[in-house]
This record gives C-alpha cells, sequence and structure tokens, in this order.
C-alpha cells in the first residue's frame, strides 16, 4: 500500500522522522537535568527526618519506598527493592534507568513529584495542561491568522494604512512578548483596574462546568490572551507583508493582469503564494511562541504549565520539572508535525517535490 | 480598415521626484490584417511603454499624454481601468510576456488558470464548456491538452511552457498579439517551434495581426513583414523588413543592424549596443535630432532642427539628410 | 567598503546604531563617573524615585539606577557571549556541511533539523536546572549560545551551499587547496557580512532569552541583570504594589536594545543582501 501511495509514504517519512526527535527529545530529556548532582531522595530524606526521634529501621524502610518511587533502584521480579550483602537497597545503573525512564514515558507515566509527594506527576500536569492549551492554543492560531491578514492588506493597499500599520507591527514585534504582558498587566489591570492582574479566576471559585466559572475564566483570559494574540500578530503582519509584496511584483501578477484577470482573483493568487512559506515559517517559530507564552503564564499567575514549571524549578521538583518539559516538546512535535503534513497538502509545488512525481 | 490603429501617439511617466519623462513621443503607424510588425530598438527606446499604450493599459506611474489608439475603429486610449479589463485586455489586445517561464501562477493547474481568464471576461460560461474549449484549443496548437491542462507549471518543461503561454494569451481570439521578446530564453529548435507555431495562429486567423519585439537580427528578419526602428520614443524608421535590414537610410537604423549582426542569436542579456554614446534624458525637451550626439554623419544644424518623418524611397525616415 | 559607506547613508542603521550605543555608553562608560553601587542597601524596598535616587529602590533596598546600569551590561555581556558562541558554532556546522555537500550535508542537516524542532528553551532550561548553584552569566551564555546555533547553521548553511558552485571555488579545489584552505579563503569573506547580520541577531536573541529564562528563576546566581530585575520585581509583587520604577526601566532598556539591533539588522539586509541573493 506504501509502495502505491507517495503522499501515504511521505506521511509515513515525516511521521518516523518526528519520532526519531520525539526519542532524541526524551533522552536530553533524561540526561541533562542529571548533570548535576542534585538527589530528590536526599531532599525527602531531609524533609521527613525533620522533628521527631530517629529510628534506624523506619528510615531505612522510607529511603527504600522513595528510591523505588523514584526508579533509582533495581527491583526484583515480585517488585521488591534488591538488597546486597549489607541489607543496603542497589542502586540502578544510569542506562536502567533511562530504559525504565523511556517505557514509561511512552506508556504516559511521568514519575512522582518531589514537592508534593506522593503526588504524581501527571496529576499535577493533567490539572494544568487544560489551561496552557485553552490559552495558548487559540491565541496563536488567531494571532497567527490575523497577522497574516493585516499583513496582505498593508502589503495591497499601501498609503496611508500601510504606513500606520506597518511601524506599529515593527514596534510591537521589538517588545519582548512577556514584556507586553507586563505592561498589560500594569496598566489596563492595576493602574486603570478594568481587568484582573493575575490568577486564571477568581479566589472563591472551584474549577467546573458551570456558567459561573466559565465566565469569570473567560474574564481573567481576555489579559494574557492580547498579551500573546499581539505579539504573534505583529511578528506575523511584518513577514506576510513583506512576503506579499514580493508576490506583487512577480512576473505572474504581472502577467495575469495583462491578461485581464480581475483584481480580486489576483488578490487571491497573492494571498495563497505568500501564505505558504509563511506556513514553513510557522512550524519553526511554533517552539519559539509556545516557549514565549509559558513565561506569559508566570507573569499571569495562570494557573497553566508556565507556573506549574516556575514552581517546579524554585523547589527544584525535577520530575516535575521534566514532565513539563517531555509535554511541551511533545506537543510543539505534534503541532509541527501536523502543519508539516498540511503544507505538503496545500503547496503543490512542495508536494511534486516532495512526493516526486512527473 | 487598419486592425490597429495608433495616431500620434504620447505616453509620460512621473517619478518619485515630479519629473515628467516622456517615454513615447509622437508614434503613429497602423496595423493591416496579416501584417506582422516588428520593432528594434536599444533597451530604453519606449518600446515597452509603446506596448502598454497599444494594450490601452496605464497604470501609475504611466500615463496618456495625448493621441489615441484604436482597434477595428474603436478607440480605446481613454477606457477606464474596468472597462480595458474587461474589453480590451486579452480579448482584442493580448499579450505575449518577455519573461513566459515565470509568467505562470506556480500553485495553479493550468487549466485554473486558463478558465480564471475566461471567467474574469465572461461570467456566464460554465465549467464544462471552459474545459472543453481548452482542451480543443491546445489541442490544436500541439498539446497534449488533458495532461497540460492539469499540471502545475513546475511539472512542464520550458517550451512546452512557452506554449502554454501562447496558447492562453490567445485563448479569447485577440485580434492584435504583441510578443514581447517571446523566444530569448529558448534554445533555437523552441525557437522554430514557437515561432511556426505564431505563424500558424496567424494563419488560421485565431489573430490577426501581431507585433513583434525582439533585438535579435535573424529572428527580426525571418518573422517581420514590416519593421519600425524605435528611438528615443519615436519611430526613426518604418519600412519593408528587406528595406530596413539591408537598406537603412537613417544613421541610426545602420547602426542597429550592425550592432545585432554581431550580437550573438539567442542571448537574453540585453548589453548595450556597439552604438557609443547614450540615449537622450527624456525628462527635458529635446531640440533638434535626438540622435545627433551619437551620429556618425552628423551636420551641424542637426541638433536644431526638430526631425520629422519623412518619405525616402517608400519609406519612413526621421532624418533630414536621408536619401 | 563601498557598501559600508552605503550603511553611514542609511538613516535605519544610524538610528538602530545610534541607540546601541547610547545603550554602550550607559553600561559601560557612565559607571566610570558615577557611583554605582548594588550592593549598599539605602533605604525601605522599592521606595520610589526621590533626588537622591533618581529610580527608587529596588526589592532589597538598592538604588534601582545602579541596578539597573549593572543589569544592562551583564544583559549585553551575556548577549555578546552567547551571540559569539551561537554564530561561531552555526557558521562552522552550516558552512561545513554547506560546503561539502552529500553524506556529510546530510548528517548534519537532520541533526540541524532535529534540535531546529525541539525548543531551545525546553533544552536551555533542562540545561540550567542541572546546576543548582554557579550559574554564573558566562555560564548561562554558554548554555543559550549552544541552543541557539540552529537557525544561523541552517541559514549560513544555505548561503554556503549556493557558493559551492561558483567557479573560484571550484578552481582551487581543482589546484589542490584543503578543505580548510578553500573555506577560509573563498567561502568565508563572501559570507562575512551575512555572518556579521547573523551575529547581530544571534546577539538580540542572546539578551532576549537571558531575560526570558531569568523569568523563570534560571537567572545568574552571582549578578544582577535585565531579567532577573524583572523576575524579582514579579516576585515582590512589585506590579500589584504599583511600583512602576522596579519594572518599567528595565523593560524599556531591554525593548530599546533588541529594537535597535533589529532596525541595524535591517538596514543592513538592504545594503548587502541583493549581493548575496541569487
Amino acid at each position: 500500500m506504501l509502495r502505491n501511495n507517495p503522499t501515504l509514504r511521505h506521511i509515513a517519512g515525516r511521521a518516523g522522522w518526528y519520532f526519531l526527535t520525539f526519542l532524541v527529545a526524551v533522552t536530553i530529556n533524561f540526561f541533562l537535568p542529571r548533570l548535576g548532582d542534585a538527589s530528590p531522595v536526599d531532599v525527602l530524606m531531609a524533609r521527613a527526618a525533620g522533628g521527631g526521634t530517629v529510628d534506624q529501621k523506619a528510615q531505612l524502610e522510607k529511603e527504600k519506598q522513595f528510591l523505588k518511587d523514584f526508579g533509582l533502584v533495581e527491583l526484583d521480579a515480585k517488585g521488591n527493592v534488591v538488597e546486597d550483602a549489607k541489607g543496603r537497597p542497589v542502586r540502578a545503573s544510569l542506562l536502567s534507568q533511562y530504559k525504565s525512564y523511556l517505557f514509561m514515558s511512552l506508556q504516559g507515566d511521568l514519575g512522582t513529584s518531589i514537592l508534593q509527594h506522593p503526588k504524581r506527576v501527571g496529576e499535577i500536569i493533567s490539572t494544568a495542561l487544560p489551561w496552557t492549551l485553552g490559552l495558548q492554543l487559540p491565541t496563536i492560531v488567531f494571532g497567527w491568522i490575523f497577522g497574516n491578514l493585516l499583513g496582505a492588506l498593508a502589503a495591497y493597499k499601501r498609503g496611508a494604512f500601510d504606513n500606520v500599520a506597518y511601524p506599529g507591527a515593527l514596534l510591537i514585534s521589538s517588545i519582548p512578548g512577556f514584556c507586553l504582558g507586563i505592561g498589560l498587566v500594569f496598566v489596563l489591570g492595576i493602574k486603570l483596574d478594568w481587568f484582573p492582574a493575575g490568577g486564571g479566576y477568581d479566589d472563591g471559585l472551584t474549577p467546573a462546568f458551570t456558567a459561573e466559572f466559565l465566565s469569570s475564566a473567560g474574564y481573567y483570559y481576555i489579559l494574557p490572551f492580547l498579551s500573546i494574540f499581539l505579539v504573534v500578530l505583529g511578528g506575523q503582519a511584518i513577514g506576510m507583508r513583506s512576503m506579499c509584496i514580493y508576490e506583487l511584483g512577480t512576473d505572474y501578477v504581472k502577467y495575469a493582469k495583462l491578461l485581464g484577470i480581475k483584481e480580486s482573483k489576483i488578490l487571491l493568487y497573492m494571498f495563497r503564494n505568500a501564505m505558504l512559506p509563511q506556513l514553513t515559517g510557522l512550524a519553526l517559530a511554533l517552539g519559539g511562541m509556545v516557549g514565549g507564552a509559558l513565561i506569559t503564564e508566570i507573569i499571569f499567575n495562570y494557573p497553566g504549565l508556565g507556573t506549574a514549571l516556575l514552581t517546579a524549578i524554585q523547589t527544584y521538583d525535577y520530575p516535575v520539572i521534566t514532565g513539563c518539559t517531555l509535554l511541551v516538546t511533545v506537543t510543539v512535535l505534534l503541532a509541527n508535525f501536523t502543519v508539516d503534513v498540511l503544507i505538503g497538502f496545500l503547496d503543490p509545488r512542495i508536494r511534486v517535490a516532495q512526493t516526486g512525481s512527473k | 480598415m487598419a486592425v490597429l490603429e495608433v495616431e500620434d501617439l504620447r505616453v509620460h511617466y512621473l517619478t518619485r521626484f515630479g519629473d515628467k519623462i516622456q517615454a513615447v513621443d509622437g508614434v503613429t503607424f497602423s496595423l493591416e490584417e496579416g501584417e506582422i510588425l516588428g520593432i528594434a530598438g536599444e533597451s530604453g527606446c519606449g518600446k515597452t511603454t509603446l506596448v502598454s499604450g497599444c494594450l490601452g493599459l496605464y497604470i501609475p506611474p504611466l500615463h496618456l499624454t495625448s493621441g489615441d489608439v484604436r482597434i477595428n475603429g474603436e478607440s480605446i486610449a481613454r477606457m477606464s481601468m474596468d472597462e480595458n479589463r474587461k474589453k480590451v485586455l486579452g480579448q482584442k489586445v493580448a499579450m505575449i510576456p518577455q519573461g513566459a517561464l515565470n509568467s505562470l501562477n506556480p500553485t495553479r493547474k493550468i487549466k485554473d488558470m486558463a478558465s480564471d481568464m475566461i471567467l474574469s471576461h465572461d461570467e456566464t460560461v460554465d465549467p464544462k464548456t471552459i474545459y472543453e474549449r481548452l482542451r480543443e484549443r491546445f489541442d490544436r496548437i500541439g498539446l497534449d491538452s488533458v495532461e497540460v491542462l492539469n499540471s502545475y507549471p513546475v511539472q512542464l518543461p520550458a517550451g512546452t511552457k512557452q506554449r502554454v503561454v501562447i496558447g492562453i494569451s490567445t485563448l479569447l481570439n485577440p485580434k492584435v498579439v504583441i510578443a514581447d521578446e517571446p523566444t530569448s530564453a529558448l534554445d533555437v529548435t523552441t525557437q522554430k517551434a514557437v515561432i511556426r507555431l505564431l505563424f500558424e495562429l496567424m494563419d488560421e486567423r485565431i489573430i490577426s495581426s501581431m507585433i513583434f519585439i525582439t533585438h535579435e537580427l535573424p529572428l527580426l528578419r525571418h518573422v517581420s513583414s514590416s519593421i519600425a526602428v524605435m528611438y528615443a520614443g519615436q519611430f526613426v524608421e518604418v519600412g519593408t523588413t528587406e528595406q530596413v535590414i539591408f537598406d537603412g537610410r537613417m544613421p541610426y537604423t545602420r547602426a542597429l543592424m550592425g550592432s545585432m549582426l554581431s550580437a550573438e542569436p539567442g542571448q537574453r542579456d540585453k548589453k548595450p549596443f556597439a552604438i557609443e554614446g547614450a540615449p537622450p534624458n527624456l525628462g527635458k525637451p529635446i531640440r533638434g535630432c535626438r540622435f545627433a550626439e551619437r551620429c556618425p554623419v552628423v551636420q551641424p544644424d542637426c541638433s536644431s532642427t526638430t526631425q520629422e518623418l519623412r518619405i525616402v524611397r517608400d519609406r519612413q525616415v526621421r532624418c533630414k539628410y536621408a536619401s | 567598503m563601498k557598501l559600508f559607506k552605503g550603511l553611514l547613508k542609511s538613516p535605519g542603521f544610524l538610528l538602530g546604531a545610534g541607540l546601541f550605543l547610547l545603550t554602550l555608553i550607559l553600561a559601560f562608560v557612565v559607571p566610570l563617573f558615577m557611583n554605582v553601587d548594588t550592593e549598599t542597601r539605602v533605604g525601605l524596598a522599592y521606595m520610589p524615585p526621590s533626588a537622591q535616587h533618581w529610580l527608587g529602590t529596588d526589592h532589597m533596598g538598592v538604588d534601582m539606577l545602579s541596578m539597573l546600569i549593572a543589569g544592562l551590561r551583564s544583559s549585553l555581556e551575556v548577549g555578546f557571549m552567547a551571540g559569539t558562541i551561537a554564530t561561531v558554532l552555526g557558521t562552522l556546522i552550516g558552512v561545513y556541511g554547506g560546503y561539502k555537500g552529500g553524506l556529510i550535508d546530510d548528517i548534519l542537516t537532520l541533526g540541524t533539523n532535529l534540535f531546529l524542532v525541539i525548543p531551545s528553551l525546553i533544552v536551555l532550561i533542562l540545561l540550567s536546572t542541572s546546576l543548582e548553584e554557579g550559574r554564573s552569566l558566562f555560564l548561562i551564555a554558554l548554555f543559550i549560545g549552544c541552543t541557539a546555533w540552529t537557525w544561523s547553521a541552517r541559514a549560513v548553511r544555505a548561503q554556503a551551499s549556493s557558493l559551492r558552485a561558483r567557479d573560484h571555488v571550484n578552481l582551487a579545489r581543482i589546484n589542490g587547496y584543503s578543505t580548510l584552505g578553500i573555506v577560509m579563503l573563498h567561502i568565508l569573506p563572501y559570507l562575512l557580512s551575512y555572518i556579521f547580520m547573523v551575529f547581530i541577531l544571534q546577539t538580540a536573541a542572546g539578551i532576549l532569552t537571558e531575560a526570558s529564562i531569568s523569568m523563570l528563576g534560571l537567572g545568574p546566581y552571582d549578578s544582577v541583570s535585565l531579567g532577573k530585575i524583572l523576575f524579582d520585581a514579579k516576585a515582590s509583587e512589585a506590579l500589584t504594589d504599583g511600583a512602576w520604577w522596579a519594572f518599567v526601566p528595565a523593560m524599556v532598556l531591554i525593548t530599546v536594545v533588541v529594537f535597535a539591533l533589529f532596525v541595524v539588522n535591517t538596514a543592513m539586509e538592504g545594503i548587502f543582501n541583493p549581493r548575496l541573493r541569487k
């Protein structure tokens, strides 16, 4: 089946490449934090030991449990901790730790948090993830779409509209993303008090699918949304404007005009042809956008992955850190893969090159 | 009645600084049915602007100064842009562009771009009829219509693309076709095929007459029935092919023909001809003969007397001393 | 040289370079004349601007203006170092792959694309968290440089690849020049202006990345940076207290520096690029 269908073959190829990338990402995710010598077990032991008498046997049991939780020891067939001659737990080698980490990750098991032990990382992330997705996905997508529309408009109309829009977009895209966020919080949130200065929803409420909660969440959504949206908008508008100006000067636009083809049709030509390289640019920029949006979440105390990451970093909660980074990476990879496949369908130039037809 | 009549056409363009450059300064000629007029001249002589004028297409900063252009008696010089687009472009006058290889929208199938053109002139035609017309026409010009129509430009070789462009340009059977260096990027064999195609289209009355612009002498000789030599916005010699090429009476004509002979055929590069000096600045009013500064046989009063076209030996020559 | 003169005439270049020069003066020259003290507590936390302390105090009670100048200096240093590392790494990989072509190019491109897709901020976070202490400015710059090289590698590779087919390069190869020799003598000189533009962008990116990573609490341990000032402002709730001097100046400085570099880069692109494009 794959042999006969070049498109499927191409998609399968891309999927394979992305899977390879995923493996590399997981490996990086595992090894980098372990470059240092932080030991989560020591941290927990210190915490557990605080106050009260020291009972050697109880301590050992606790230690074994912690080591087991963090996958740092060898387990026998029954799942018990293997002990050496002195009765001390045998530490697993880095390689076997890696293997079990890989195995667990592929199953979606991201381990246990240190700070909030025995809460599992997966639980922490699954509470935060919807907020991040809900904020970043629509914001980046809409920012991208409207940014491109704005850029195309500026390129076509030129004149007064362009003279205002272009410098404006340039300025906005020069402001670091989170700076815009800080600015908005300060001006609109604190000084003018039009919007809340932080958080995802009113303090008194608990997350639920009620109208009250949803409207509160919506209200808190506005500033962070604007923050990210405007930055993406500005950046895209500038790029699209350049692309469109270029397209308007091409031979085929000139020829289309000479043939008497309608202006609206020609504009469609320009737009479509300029959009396609923009899609490629989107794939490259996604990683950066997501990173920037994470920091925006921090500024707004938004209960998403960004804040979770910040807390984890400040408390050296490694499992949560690596859990968050892995998840973000997977999301970015998925998004890139989607865009990659989409481009193949939309741009005949790339499609022909990819599938090598005719 | 002539197919195309150009009467004392003057076209200028405005630079960013407000200067008025008179790119076409009084051109008059008529094109009869079946006639192929070759236009020869250095780059910057006003050929391209003249083409715009013949199309009735004045996109700022290009503006019509004065004069008239008529197709089959109907004036097209002062139409609104919308009217011009609908009635003239592609329909009465069509252009085969210079960079034909890049003239097709890379993200549109051939049949789609061609049908865009048809629909832009007549919205009522239905897709089935359009497709059939396209098939019929493309087959007629020697292309495998089904394959070509459903392809993207990137999938077609250069020679095929050139045919496609000619096919699309002549789709609505325009009376006048203006070919602007249509073969400059092609190899000799493909050139021959393209020229042959153009002749066929004329023979079959799909197109009535043609204006052919080129700076390759063999091509000029082979294709044109008459030739106009253009210099600094004016025609300086107009006559039959034989007359102009072998027996030019205006000094510029002789110099031009001589330099074209030394340029290699098929070379796309528009290097300045071997005539020394440069054409005059058309932003300022010019007195006397425009070629005076570079003319090898210039006379003392050439720069002070305005030159008009006179009849010398059955052709028009813009030179006081031609005989 | 002719191009350089064109640059000096371009208003964009002059504006950008001028702004950048001002920030350099502020960071490096002003301290010679002014007492920049980032240690002494001169008052309570977040005191508003006054005659003695033009920009008030920070969260520790230290003179804010001093912190800003010191922070600007650190940020510029980090940006410069990170930019250099990223540019050098990226150029080496890009030129080697682009010139050699073939299998080596394929492998290098695969690697580059791999790291291009994996968000560099993530890798940076992971790298930084492995060091609990001793996150010096230099190490941070090193980490940023090591994660930012991918796009310059890609960009430079494209340029090098197009140069590969040029006549003088082929001649050199025929004459038996070594790969290193050809790269140094025949490829790099043509790429210099392009590489310089890449460097400018990487420096700007380095400054922004440092600010971002500081916002995550992974900033330098031992010194101040503009990003750290912002982080402290957020952590100490200066925002909600309305202490604008705690973050507005830092924000403005970052924006001005980055904007200046972007403008310079755009101006350069206008002058240099037509030459390099096919």
